[in-house]
């Protein structure tokens, strides 16, 4: 399984990219929705991507909206990852077509609830 | 309940925390008695526009502030901390707790990029709002939250 | 800071006279965590703060120390697959074999902050609208059913296993937390109850919950429990336990029904087999999506 990290933030990065890679994922990684397309374009096939909000050059909406529009990239999760946490944004985040929305700060534990969720990780029973 | 914007911002420095650093509640206690002057300080600051317009700001001595980096970087305790790790890290820090106050805000607007360094550029006519001092590991860290003119 | 193991032994000793719940040794960092607030209200460390407990012999530290013992950490919908389990299984059959759902009474037994109950709400108001439901969320810890009551969460909670679209729809930021819509909030009744002790009031129950509480008691305790919650089932109820969890040589009064990637229990006393011209599948009707796991039932319509 392979995965896209996309912050500008490359502390974010790493604290993502660490956790998807204890998922055992493999882990790709942009600091903005413009660099994201063009790994994507340039060949990249990811599973699963989690973008940032707020960026420069190209922001998080922008990009889940990019990558919806385009039916060859239909096998793509997208999950927002952001500060972002007021109800009309999570609302326009859904609607433009994330699939899932983890707020900020979140613990490594929530994120592998989102992607057991999503079906991308397996279920642990968890005492 | 009706908790204090003290006692909200409190529970957002607690989550941010024990989610992003010390993986529990514990490490991160309030500050209790005299608050001391913070020798070779480090701040971090985001400022907010469109909508409600101030500062939040996160000070810290210079060493706490690289061993924050170091947790959040998951790095060794003696692993080195370059200036690049200690602003991302650290602005990173400031970017998650300043955006958790601002959705404590009735107006809506954006934050913009976090910026470190050792001392606070003035704004005129800044009006200091609530403060909260907090005791990492025993260490002192100081929210300051300004609203400006 | 750190506990001492004479410490340990006395909280486990507590905890296990008066709730039955084991703690054995290994659980010292969950004990330190849990026991961390008290202290911290205090000004001391945990160490400190337990043999100060046991020194004063007050009956409220005590009580205090259970409490904070006793609740499970939770997520909401923890684990899909019992929510699943009532869309595709629980509720075709109860509008299979009754005809149709009047109304539902559900038990989220050791329901701890609430998360569960809400998350079984939400689940009903999805696929029977309108339809009246009643949720009975009971715990032994009366700081946790106080969580419950006043349906607020934090930002790192409602992360916890909900789908955004649900928190978008079910819940309202407050300030730094969340709060459960009314809607949601009202069928739910939160009330304290040891599952030591006789079944609560509100009896018979279409549906039970008891997840990942089991795993505390020991065999006999298991058994016992299973069967007051048995008393307070319908006959024609479902069981649903957490996913490492069986009634599998516990107690054998209790059918097994794989549902997907889990599975949901039924009394073992209930009439077996479904009549053979079940309303529900018409000839030449498709079945219900997910509805192979039902073994009695004649595939009409020639599907799988």
């Amino acid at each position: 399984m392979k995965a896209l990290v996309i912050d500008d933030s490359r502390t974010m990065r790493r604290i993502v990219g660490s956790l998807l890679e204890a998922l055992g994922f493999e882990v790709h990684q942009a600091g903005d929705g413009q660099e994201a397309l063009d790994l994507l374009d340039d060949g990249l096939e990811v599973d699963l991507a989690c973008i940032d909000w707020n960026m420069p050059v190209m922001d998080g909406l922008e990009f889940v909206t990019r990558v919806r529009a385009n039916p060859d990239r239909r096998q793509i999760t997208l999950m927002m990852v952001t500060t972002e946490s007021e109800t009309g944004q999570i609302v326009r985040a859904l609607a433009a077509g994330a699939h899932e929305y983890l707020i900020k700060p979140f613990t490594p534990d929530s994120i592998r609830d989102k992607l057991e969720m999503l079906g991308l990780v397996g279920s642990e029973e968890l005492v | 309940m009706n908790d204090t914007a003290v006692d909200q911002m409190y529970a957002i420095a607690e989550q941010v925390f024990s989610a992003m650093i010390d993986g529990d509640v514990g490490p991160l206690q309030p500050w209790m008695g005299d608050v001391p002057a913070i020798v070779d300080p480090i701040v971090g600051w985001v400022d907010a526009h469109g909508g409600w317009t101030g500062r939040a700001a996160l000070t810290t001595s210079r060493p706490v502030a690289y061993d924050l980096t170091r947790a959040l970087l998951r790095m060794d305790a003696h692993e080195e901390v370059v200036m690049e790790d200690l602003v991302d890290a650290y602005g990173e820090l400031v970017n998650v707790v300043g955006g958790n106050f601002k959705a404590l805000l009735p107006a809506s607007g954006t934050l913009g990029l976090p910026m470190v360094a050792d001392t606070l550029p003035e704004v005129v006519g800044a009006v200091p709002m609530e403060g909260l001092n907090l005791a990492w590991r025993g260490h002192l860290i100081i929210v300051s939250i300004w609203m400006f003119g | 800071m750190t506990l001492t193991t004479d410490s340990f032994d006395f909280v486990a000793d507590l905890v296990r006279r008066r709730s039955a719940i084991q703690l054995e040794r290994g659980k010292e960092y969950l004990v330190e965590s849990r026991l961390a607030p008290l202290a911290r209200e205090a000004g001391i460390g945990v160490d400190e703060y337990v043999r100060r407990v046991r020194a004063a012999r007050r009956e409220a530290d005590y009580e205090e120390v259970v409490e904070a013992l006793t609740t499970n950490e939770t997520s909401w919908f923890r684990d899909a697959a019992p929510f699943d389990a009532l869309r595709t299984h629980v509720l075709p059959a109860f509008a299979r074999e009754r005809g149709r759902i009047d109304r539902l009474r559900l038990w989220s037994a050791a329901c701890s902050t609430g998360q569960e109950a809400y998350s079984i709400v939400m689940t009903l108001t999805d696929v029977l609208p309108g339809t009246p439901v009643e949720v009975l969320a009971t715990d032994l810890s009366t700081q946790v059913l106080e969580r419950g009551r006043a349906g607020r969460y934090s930002q790192l909670e409602v992360n916890r296993g909900l789908p955004a679209a649900m928190l978008v729809r079910h819940l309202q930021r407050v300030g730094a937390e969340w709060r459960v819509s009314d809607a949601i909030q009202r069928p739910v009744t939160f009330a304290r109850h040891n599952l030591l002790d006789a079944a609560p009031a509100g009896a018979p129950f279409d549906v039970i919950f008891l997840r990942n509480v089991l795993i505390y008691f020991d065999l006999a305790t298991k058994r016992a429990i299973l069967e007051r919650v048995r008393r307070v089932l319908r006959p024609d109820g479902f069981l649903i336990l957490g996913a490492a969890e069986s009634t599998l040589g516990v107690d054998d009064a209790w059918d097994r029904i794989p549902v997907a990637r889990g599975s949901v229990y039924r009394p073992a006393s209930r009439v077996a087999a479904p009549p053979q011209t079940a309303p529900f599948v018409a000839a030449g009707a498709a079945p219900l999506s997910g509805t192979s796991a039902f073994p009695n039932i004649p595939h009409q319509g020639g599907h799988r």
